[in-house]
């Protein structure tokens, strides 16, 4: 029905990407099969440890727990990220109250805020969750507001000129005009999540994948210890690659 | 189309006046308007021309509601304009389509805005759509089409509407000049059938000519009303009887001596 083109998009990108990775892959195997150091594994001896501790050992229930909290954190940062970015872009004396506060936020190694968290919730889920939430949140926010302050000014004419009231403007005007640098926001503060969900769990030291990342790290089980940290990089491709879908599917317009 | 019509007929036979009265207006120290008078008769189609820069379309958004004037006022049909009104519609320059919506989506924005239902709003702007040349095109984007047909979609969102005045920013400075003849025409016809009052902001001025009842000319910066000329050509108009005539050319160079007395 829609005469969209479906561009060669999607193939063109996955080739590079196999392509990086194979290599990646071609390289950790010729490299460990040297036996230059303890710390370079092999990616088969890697690959046939972590398939073990995914079906027999602690992975699989520490990748849902971590799973658990990532939800958790990320849900509410998107929504509140896209809200606040909309309402701080929309209102200018909004955002001018909070830029000093937005900036420190942005630029603050916020991996220091962990230990504030911990005073307050104690060493729980809550913290992780919350982690998650503060390494995401700031960059949706920005990214939405850039997006929406980016918007043509005639649109708005537009829809004042045939009579939209300043809800209309913000949902049917600024929300779609914000959308592409949003979905940006959205891909880059849920890869950082990923990162926050692992800062948070290794501060703690007691829950999900970031307790394996010290418990194999302090007792030198190397291969475990690069199986958990695939996986982890495993996680932050998968989200990455399923919002960049999402985003074709939301944005098809261009 | 028909049966609507005699609907519309009672709305639509009563064109309004526009009185704009000392309409003054600055952008920080920079004066746009001084003191712009004049008025407009009901069904007419006048041509605001000046030089660039000079505050045309400021004026044009002062009567479209959109920009409040510093002193002055502006009533339309004896209603003092305060803000934009369901009585008039704007074209813009740039043609201001959303581009995440489709053709049909745009054309029947105005309605969606009024709550007016999914089905009706579409019914209405498919009709529209096919009037000014775009059937077959309502499930398009945009950007999939050329400059001239997305300032059709343009020209079809306020119609959808039903404005009784049609207010229209340098709407065809952006499309090529062939293009813009077929628009320029297309126009004439759809004005002759509605006889809404309409108001056309160009740099034109074979433009302002061919179209319009009256061109009115304004000074540089800040704008004033400086002088004006009635366009007595005969109509139905069109590039062949109405261009090549003595009176035209005629009338486009009065208006260049108006214009170049300012340069």
């Amino acid at each position: 029905m829609r005469p969209v083109p479906a561009g060669p998009e999607g193939h063109m990108e996955a080739v590079p990407v196999l392509g990086a990775l194979s290599a990646l892959v071609v390289a950790s195997e010729v490299l460990g099969r040297l036996g230059l150091s303890l710390f370079l594994p092999a990616f088969s001896s890697v690959a046939a440890v972590w398939w073990q501790v995914l079906v027999t050992g602690p992975l699989l229930p520490a990748l849902l727990k971590s799973l658990e909290s990532y939800v958790k954190g990320m849900v509410p940062a998107v929504a509140a990220g896209v809200v606040a970015g909309l309402l701080l872009g929309r209102y200018r004396w909004l955002g001018e109250v909070f830029d000093p506060f937005l900036n420190m936020m942005m630029s603050a190694p916020l991996a220091g805020f962990i230990p504030i968290l911990m005073a307050i919730f104690g060493i729980s889920d809550t913290v992780v969750v919350l982690t998650v939430f503060l390494f995401s949140f700031f960059i949706i926010l920005v990214n939405t507001r850039t997006g929406l302050q980016g918007t043509p000014r005639s649109l708005v004419e537009m829809a004042r000129s045939l009579g939209a009231t300043d809800v209309q403007i913000l949902t049917r005007i600024y929300f779609f005009a914000a959308l592409p640098a949003m979905m940006v926001g959205v891909r880059l503060g849920a890869v950082n999540g990923v990162k926050g969900l692992v800062v948070g769990e290794m501060l703690i030291a007691l829950v999900g994948m970031g307790e394996l990342l010290i418990r194999y790290g302090n007792t030198f089980l190397i291969n475990h210890l690069y199986a958990v940290i695939l996986t982890i990089l495993g996680l932050a491709l998968t989200v990455s690659l399923a919002i960049q879908a999402l985003d074709r599917l939301a944005i098809r317009w261009k | 189309m028909v049966p609507d019509r005699a609907v519309m007929a009672s709305e639509r036979d009563v064109a309004l006046d526009i009185r704009i009265q000392g309409v003054s207006k600055s952008f920080g120290s920079v004066a746009a308007l001084a003191g712009v008078s004049l008025t407009i008769r009901p069904g007419e189609f006048v041509a605001i021309i000046g030089p660039s820069g000079c505050g045309k379309t400021t004026l044009l958004k002062i009567v479209a509601g959109l920009v409040a004037p510093d002193a002055g006022t502006v009533a339309i049909g004896g209603t003092r304009v305060t803000g934009p009104g369901p009585d008039r519609a704007v074209v813009f320059q740039d043609f201001a389509l959303m581009p995440w919506a489709t053709v049909l989506r745009n054309v029947a924005f105005g309605l969606e805005l009024r709550g007016v239902g999914r089905r009706q709003r579409e019914e209405v702007a498919r009709r529209i759509i096919a009037r000014v040349g775009l059937a077959g095109f309502e499930h398009h984007y945009p950007h999939q089409l050329s400059g001239g047909m997305q300032q059709r979609v343009g020209v079809a969102r306020a119609l959808a509407v039903n404005p009784k005045v049609l207010l229209m920013d340098e709407p065809f400075a952006s499309v090529d000049e062939q293009t813009r003849r077929l628009l320029q025409d297309d126009l004439l016809d759809l004005w002759a059938e509605e006889r809404k009052t309409i108001v056309l902001v160009t740099h034109s001025m074979d433009e302002a000519v061919y179209l319009s009842d009256r061109v009115v000319v304004l000074s540089p910066r800040p704008a004033r009303v400086v002088g004006e000329i009635q366009v007595d050509l005969p109509r139905p108009r069109s590039s062949k009887t109405t261009r090549t005539s003595a009176a035209f050319a005629g009338l486009v160079e009065d208006l260049w001596g108006m214009l170049k007395e300012m340069q």
